[in-house]
């Protein structure tokens, strides 16, 4: 089977790149892949099925979405929120009224007038606040004749949004963690909280500040490491005891987040995505500390403690890091746990067979079923049985548990 | 309890599974249990049929016959435990190997169009679904539980079947290596007649019938046997156990069997087994050195162990004896309670 296989790939900056540079060789092994250039108009050729990764990104999935609209495939919707996306592919090329429609496909004339006052200025742009209001999965969604997420939380928000096509939940693969990693060269003797990635208001960044300032308190010894670039605007004062690194390379990245005794990664509003800072995380074994939303939620208890969004966030969050600060039983308990996480359904293996199942099943399914459901059918038909009896949808029913009807 | 067997049924076809599915129906009634073995004819081939015949198994009603419920219903092999029953109780004795571990190999059956590749994950599917419904769910050996577990993380007991019960005896180490069992290429009995070509000393006796008999002894007068190499065709239980107890061993290697019933039945009779490091379920039992042979998959190999065996009688003696014990320790008493509970 041969699979055309749509997604931005390194030198492009973008996790869901680093995703496939990992995924490729794994399921190359497994089945024929050939991958679509970047902007092509052409399809590869003789392909039985296509892949597109999905992410809000229009800069690095405005083309796959274009591929897409053309020949429906399987879509791995790396975020359900497409707000970003979609905006970029309307209004970040002057088309507003693109963005209209779809706006208003979304949420009515509600929508619509919303989508006027954000191009007219005279509301803010709904993807800086309010995207996961509007998420624009709609867009999409209509092309998939499948669809792969990584977590029950978009899985859940896919079938909640009406989608009535093959569902997959196939784990984000783990990256094996490299060997002989060069030191982080921090100040010793510190308990090190981390933070990674890009630093931002939706990571709760002025919540981790406050939080921490509360740890320090306690925990003298406590050392906040964030990594990342800050998003333009954000300029926060750092807190005694912490201390930023912008853009790392993933070496840089892989070392700083081994010297961390605990990795924290905070999110809302959430786009619904995963994030490949806790799957390395995972690799490595440390600690976790995490929002309580999304695809984060979804994380064992034994190695993520979920701190609840708002309310007593900033509270519940120093609490938790400082016990484990003192605590390091418990540390090296969840560290364990998210090890054995990472080499269980996150294993790259594993994902690339799960994959090969879903496209497997994607590509041939509707043949299979069509088969299937015309053998019974005549039978029964033959048996005297017709439609709308009870009989027959007895039959329907068992036959989808074989693989037949719809 | 009233009890319903479910295995699948291959017309004219008869194997270590029928035999397992006969023996324990008939080891329940003798303990009191009114049951009664349930099969459909199982045909799993051109493309999708595999799932068109598993369905007819889905659509069965066991829950009662003739107004009386059904207490349990103990499910064998593909398809059968694709029945639907609230006390469904699986003993696997093998899932539908052509999806698995012999996809793509000589025994394999799907090609690799997008249609037949979905019939092999619509197999996997209904796997998971029917098996996972299952209220207990047991493997005949570890390397059937082992593929079990792989394929869909279900993790089963392990409960092997006695051997069926025959008059074995042992007479003599004699001067032919017996194999026993249906003969098709997966039993791999060709092994056997290369390292007869091998060793013109070997001889060995073929009991059994199957699709590939008539090339096997096409093979057997290619390479010059001269009568050393003996096809009986199916036999009688009395003339299998005189087989058994005049053979010098016994080969048993077929490719990553399930289980296979023939070493027990060879230690019975006091007689070792000769297998290949490749043989899978039969790897359980027969140990290198104590109850048999285990030689690398190659004619060279199985004719150097048949003929040191041949040498070294006390060895063979020795060894089929500590097989017998291991043997005996299977009962039906202890596989139904289990089955039971």
């Amino acid at each position: 089977m041969k699979v055309a296989y749509y997604s931005p790939l390194p030198p492009e900056r973008s996790g869901i790149a680093d995703y496939s540079a990992l995924l490729l060789p794994a399921l190359a092994r497994r089945i024929e892949v050939a991958v679509a250039r970047r902007g092509s108009r052409r399809a590869p050729r003789g392909a039985d099925l296509a892949l597109y990764h999905v992410g809000n990104d229009p800069e690095h999935h405005w083309w796959i979405v274009e591929a897409l609209r053309k020949r429906p495939g399987v879509v791995v919707l790396h975020d359900f929120v497409l707000h970003h996306l979609v905006a970029g592919m309307t209004l970040g090329r002057n088309e507003g009224n693109g963005y209209l429609d779809a706006m208003q496909r979304e949420a009515g004339a509600v929508g619509r007038m919303l989508a006027h006052g954000v191009i007219d200025g005279l509301l803010p742009p709904v993807w800086e606040h309010r995207a996961h209001e509007f998420p624009l999965t709609g867009e999409v969604l209509p092309f998939a004749s499948g669809v792969i997420v990584h977590s029950r939380y978009a899985e859940r928000r896919v079938r909640e949004h009406g989608y009535a096509g093959p569902v997959w939940r196939i784990p984000h693969p783990a990256w094996p963690a490299p060997a002989d990693l060069p030191a982080a060269d921090l100040p010793s003797g510190r308990f090190v909280i981390g933070a990674f990635g890009h630093l931002n208001r939706a990571k709760r960044l002025p919540q981790l500040l406050e939080a921490f300032a509360l740890v320090r308190e306690r925990v003298p010894e406590a050392l906040l490491l964030l990594v990342g670039p800050l998003a333009p605007g954000l300029e926060p004062e750092l807190p005694e005891g912490a201390i930023h690194h912008g853009y790392v390379d993933e070496q840089r990245l892989w070392s700083l987040l081994a010297a961390a005794d605990v990795s924290v990664s905070l999110r809302w509003p959430t786009m619904g995505e995963t994030s490949g800072v806790v799957v390395r995380a995972l690799s490595l074994g440390k600690p976790l500390v995490v929002s309580d939303v999304g695809w984060f939620a979804d994380l064992p208890d034994e190695l993520a403690v979920k701190v609840p969004v708002g309310g007593a966030e900033v509270e519940v969050l120093a609490d938790t890091l400082a016990g484990l600060a003192r605590d390091p039983a418990r540390r090296q308990a969840m560290g364990t746990a998210a090890h054995a996480l990472a080499e269980g359904e996150h294993e790259l293996e594993r994902v690339a067979e799960a994959y090969t199942a879903a496209l497997e099943e994607a590509a041939g399914g509707e043949a299979l079923r069509d088969a299937v459901t015309a053998e019974v059918a005549a039978a029964a038909a033959e048996t005297g049985l017709r439609p709308g009896g009870e009989g027959l949808g007895e039959i329907a029913e068992r036959l989808r548990e074989v693989g037949g009807g719809r | 309890m009233r009890i319903a067997v479910c295995a699948p049924q291959v017309p004219f076809i008869r194997g270590g599974a029928e035999i397992v599915g006969d023996d324990l129906v008939e080891e329940l009634r003798k303990r009191g249990h009114e049951t009664e073995l349930v099969t459909v004819p199982f045909k799993w081939y051109p493309g999708e049929r595999v799932l068109t015949q598993a369905f007819l198994w889905r659509l069965l009603d066991l829950e009662e016959a003739d107004g009386a419920p059904i207490d349990l219903v103990i499910a064998t092999k593909f398809p059968s435990y694709a029945v639907r029953h609230s006390n469904k109780v699986v003993w696997l004795l093998h899932q539908f190997r052509q999806a698995y571990e012999l996809d793509r190999t000589d025994l394999g059956q799907f090609d690799e169009s997008p249609e037949q590749r979905a019939v092999r994950r619509g197999v996997h599917q209904l796997d998971r679904l029917s098996l996972g419904e299952a209220k207990k769910l047991f493997a005949i050996s570890q390397n059937v539980a082992d593929r079990l577990e792989r394929s869909t993380g279900l993790v089963p007991e392990v409960l092997p079947p006695p051997p069926q019960e025959l008059p074995y005896y042992c007479d003599k180490y004699g001067d032919f290596v017996l194999s026993v069992g249906r003969i098709d290429r997966a039993k791999r009995v060709e092994l056997l007649l290369e390292a007869l070509a091998a060793d013109t000393s070997l001889r060995c006796v073929i009991a059994g019938e199957g699709p590939d008999r008539e090339r096997l002894e096409q093979l057997a007068r290619q390479r010059g046997l001269d009568g050393r190499a003996r096809f009986t065709g199916r036999v009688s239980e009395e003339e299998l156990a005189d087989l058994y107890a005049s053979c010098l061993a016994v080969y048993y290697a077929p490719v990553d069997e399930d289980f296979g019933l023939v070493p027990y039945e060879a230690f019975l009779a006091e007689k070792p087994v000769v297998t290949t490091t490749d043989a899978g379920g039969p790897l359980e039992v027969v140990r290198d050195h104590s109850t048999g042979l285990v030689v690398e998959p190659t004619a060279t190999a199985l004719a150097e162990a048949c003929t040191w065996l041949a040498g070294h009688l006390d060895s063979a003696r020795e060894w089929g004896r500590a097989g017998k014990l291991e043997a005996e320790r299977l009962s039906w008493d202890h596989t139904i309670e289990r089955l039971l509970v």
